[in-house]
């Protein structure tokens, strides 16, 4: 009973969010200078410019436009692509795979050496690890991706000829073969979420290390790794389960870059050009699609959450 | 305690080395590595590798063997579609076939049409087509294609299709039989040749017939039927566009198994690329990176002119712009030399007018030439009344401060260029505001409204010599001719040029035009850059004197050594 209410409630609140960013997008990106880029170009003459504008139905107003398109975004249809003609829909189909790959892999990787450094280094705090540990996430903040990546090309690809530069191999490739394409963008894009999971796993390790029911735990006599793996990790992984909800729209459209460099089909790439071309439909469809993941991710998260912490449940 | 507090610091002095070795490595020793790793490609990657021919070395062409080319973006398979830009364009000549193509000397030479003639008054043109050309499909190709691509796409105002601007004149194209089409026109053009060779290629009536074009996406984004020497095999969106050998091309079977466009915005992965032997030719436009590439063995660098020039718009609607003393100076302040040497790695020639020097034939080298000359820049403005009189730095007139805002969109090296030449002007006392806009934004703000002061980009054009979209005065305003400069005795010979279909006589007209332009600077001409195209060593048979993209409508030619 509770639970449904709760669940009902996070559905209505899901809803009124798409709709407020639905608004806002819209709004911001057709009030943008500029237009679609098949009306953008130098060699367009004025004619071609205005018949055009008409094709595309860009003469109405733009809260028209709006209405126009929420009436057929309710019904589940995101309109066609500016620039291609095709459905919203296929285009964002085509890369969503390859961005939702890229996410979870990193996100494994991510929460898998970052709780283990995080834990690690907590446990030996202010030893040489911590210290190397806490310089490698420095970096890993610091190292611009688009050079990392070069520079990664530049080692494995063009001077050990190890793993494959680009792409994401032939259609018909094998787990094995496709994976060495996964290797690199999976590391770089890492470097950006490590840190933050190094971070917040220390940190939170550390308070929940200092509060009385460790010190219980040790006063009763548990074994060290009793403590600190059954007790103190349950407790500290609370915040860090958070943590992962505020990575997943950072994977979703923050790895523009990455893909950019390694030649990835994901929607980071998508999204810049529509947005560059002014592809409003397709601006939109990646919206909703994104906004959607969010929310439903999020969601999850809170799930997670009460279920590792029944006090959030009662609250 | 002392140990422990020390090893911090020798762990970041370590993993400081560790990351120059890998930054030096990576830069140094490309020249003794690359080949190394294009003789063991590892499974997947380097099609080159797969190039298993003739073992023995050979001096002709052999047949077997495939290459890849790098694309910044997903393309559009219909060259007349309004989002076909670069990307496409590289793929469509190669799908598709136009009427002409560009000669390997530039003029237009047969390509569907094996051969064309004017009519007495130049308003009809006549083109007679090859009769053994077969869509991809099967298809025959005939007249009717010709007259559907025309009438119902090209011509089609309503479609808005990309490039009609050079066919404004063009009233109909009649199919007079199943091997011949007439041009009809309402005044003469003597560069119809020359236009039908630039991304105008012919798109098959029995698909398109009925549909609307430009949303026939079977067509312009998965399977394409064309008439080119390579035919559509698999088209991965955001990865790759894999075209095979079209085994009844009508100038026979090409050479090369296979042709790979590879989707990778990045130019700096292009380089990267180029260095693994994964990519095997494309024109590199950011001449810095050239220097990693010049080094490397298996890399050739081939510069070459094409039609093309630089240019600093001065809105005509200013006042301040339209005393040809001002423009003058402004011309001389800007060492257009020192920009060719440091930003395009010295890949490209000063311009003094428009016609580029890669059409060798119309190019005058003998115009009026403005040296960089700062003092004699600063006298032209005190002539025209501009004089620093209240020592702010700033030259003013009627008390009036010369002050204006410059305007550049974010493209390529356009903003490094831009600096250079807002730092110049400042030199002779212009109080020049330096502004970057998005591409998008500016051409709406710039172009379309024509909401400017002063701007900097290029024309690109086909390779003919008429440059009346860009100078005449029909087309200021919302035309092309962005400065919005009018001169009746311009208008008489840009009118003169694009009429008269004898090279001598044309030839003399763009002489006397490129010398008007020199002297009178309706835009400020900056140089003729030089495109540098990246080639693998291996792939051989470009033409000599084409650049990248002409030289694709030769694709058939080119071959893989080994």
């Amino acid at each position: 009973m509770n639970n449904s209410r709760f669940i009902l409630s996070r559905l209505w609140q899901s809803i009124i969010l798409v709709f407020i960013v639905t608004v806002i997008t819209f709004f911001l990106i057709n009030m943008a200078p500029g237009g679609p880029a098949s009306i953008m170009r130098m060699d367009t003459t004025q004619e071609a410019r205005d018949a055009l504008t008409v094709r595309l139905g860009l003469d109405k107003p733009v809260p028209v436009r709006y209405a126009l398109w929420l009436g057929s975004a309710i019904t589940g249809d995101l309109g066609e692509s500016l620039a291609t003609g095709q459905p919203v829909i296929q285009r964002i189909g085509e890369r969503l795979p390859y961005t939702i790959e890229l996410a979870i892999l990193t996100l494994i990787v991510s929460v898998l050496l970052g709780g283990v450094l995080g834990i690690l280094s907590a446990i030996r705090r202010g030893t040489w690890f911590d210290h190397g540990v806490n310089l490698f996430t420095v970096l890993g903040l610091s190292v611009p991706v688009f050079w990392l990546g070069i520079m990664l090309i530049l080692l494995f690809s063009v001077e050990l000829g190890w793993l494959p530069s680009s792409g994401t191999g032939k259609a018909n490739a094998t787990f094995f073969q496709h994976i060495r394409y996964v290797i690199m963008p999976v590391f770089v894009l890492s470097t950006t979420t490590l840190p933050t999971l190094v971070r917040f796993t220390r940190s939170s390790m550390l308070e929940v290390l200092s509060q009385s029911f460790v010190r219980t735990a040790r006063a009763s006599g548990l074994k060290e790794s009793v403590v600190v793996y059954w007790h103190a990790l349950r407790n500290a992984l609370i915040p860090v389960i958070s943590i992962i909800g505020v990575l997943i729209p950072r994977l979703l459209s923050g790895a523009v870059i990455t893909e950019a460099v390694f030649g990835w089909p994901g929607m980071g790439r998508l999204v810049l050009e529509a947005a560059q071309g002014r592809d409003y439909p397709l601006v939109m469809g990646v919206t909703v699609v994104t906004t959607g993941i969010v929310v439903v991710s999020n969601f999850l998260v809170d799930i997670a959450y009460s279920w590792v912490d029944p006090r959030i449940r009662n609250r | 305690m002392g140990t422990k507090r020390k090893l911090p610091a020798m762990l970041g002095v370590l993993v400081l080395l560790l990351t120059i070795a890998l930054v030096s490595c990576g830069g140094n020793s490309t020249k003794t590595e690359t080949p190394t790793t294009s003789e063991a490609p590892s499974a997947s990657q380097a099609p080159s590798a797969s190039a298993a021919v003739a073992t023995t070395k050979s001096d002709g062409p052999v047949k077997g063997g495939e290459i890849a080319i790098p694309i910044v973006a997903d393309p559009i398979f219909n060259p007349w579609h309004p989002n076909a830009f670069a990307e496409s364009n590289v793929i469509n000549r190669v799908l598709f076939s136009g009427l002409t193509k560009p000669g390997k000397d530039l003029a237009p030479a047969p390509d569907l049409a094996a051969s064309w003639e004017t009519s007495e008054d130049g308003l009809d043109w006549t083109f007679h087509l090859r009769d053994d050309v077969k869509w991809h499909d099967g298809e025959a190709f005939t007249s009717a294609d010709v007259a559907y691509t025309f009438n119902e796409i090209a011509l089609n105002r309503e479609l808005g299709a990309n490039n009609v601007s050079y066919f404004k004149n063009v009233k109909s194209v009649e199919a007079t039989d199943d091997y011949t089409v007439v041009f009809h026109l309402t005044s003469p053009v003597a560069a119809l040749p020359a236009y039908l060779s630039f991304n105008t290629e012919i798109l098959p009536e029995h698909i398109f017939k009925g549909q609307d074009p430009w949303n026939l996406v079977s067509f312009n984004k998965e399977m394409p039927i064309g008439t080119g020497a390579y035919k559509m095999e698999k088209y991965i969106s955001g990865q790759s566009v894999r075209l095979v050998a079209n085994p009844d091309y009508y100038d026979g079977a090409p050479n090369l198994d296979a042709v790979e466009y590879r989707v990778l915005p990045d130019v700096n992965t292009h380089v990267a690329q180029a260095l693994s032997g994964e990519l095997s030719v494309f024109t590199l436009d950011d001449q810095a990176a050239l220097a990693r590439l010049e080094k490397s063995d298996e890399i050739k660098i081939i510069p070459q002119y094409t039609p093309r020039f630089f240019w600093v718009a001065l809105n005509q609607e200013n006042p301040l712009f339209t005393d040809l003393r001002v423009r003058q100076a402004m011309l001389m302040a800007i060492n257009r030399q020192y920009i060719i040497d440091t930003v395009l790695n010295g890949y490209g020639e000063v311009a003094d007018a428009g016609i580029s020097p890669a059409l060798a034939y119309y190019f005058n080298p003998n115009v009026k030439h403005y040296d960089y000359d700062v003092e004699g820049a600063k006298a032209l403005l005190a002539e025209a009344g501009w004089t620093d009189t209240d020592k702010d730095g700033i030259v003013d007139k009627d008390g009036k401060p010369f002050s204006f805002l410059f305007e550049v969109g974010i493209q390529g090296n356009l903003v490094r260029i831009g600096q250079i030449i807002q730092q110049e002007l400042r030199q002779i006392g212009l109080d020049v505001k330096f502004e970057t806009l998005e591409w998008n934004a500016m051409i709406q703000k710039d172009v379309i409204r024509r909401d400017y002061d002063m701007m900097l980009n290029w024309w690109r054009y086909p390779a003919d010599p008429d440059l009346k979209p860009y100078l005449h005065s029909s087309t200021a305003g919302t035309g092309y001719n962005i400065p919005g400069y009018k001169d009746p005795e311009l208008d008489a010979l840009l009118d003169a040029g694009s009429t008269t279909a004898d090279p001598a006589k044309r030839q003399a007209v763009y002489y006397k035009l490129q010398e008007y332009m020199a002297e009178n600077l309706p835009y400020l001409f900056l140089w003729y850059p030089m495109e540098t195209e990246v080639a693998n060593v291996h792939l051989k048979g470009l033409p000599e004197h084409l650049g990248f993209g002409d030289s694709l409508h030769y694709i058939d030619e080119w071959w893989l050594e080994q």
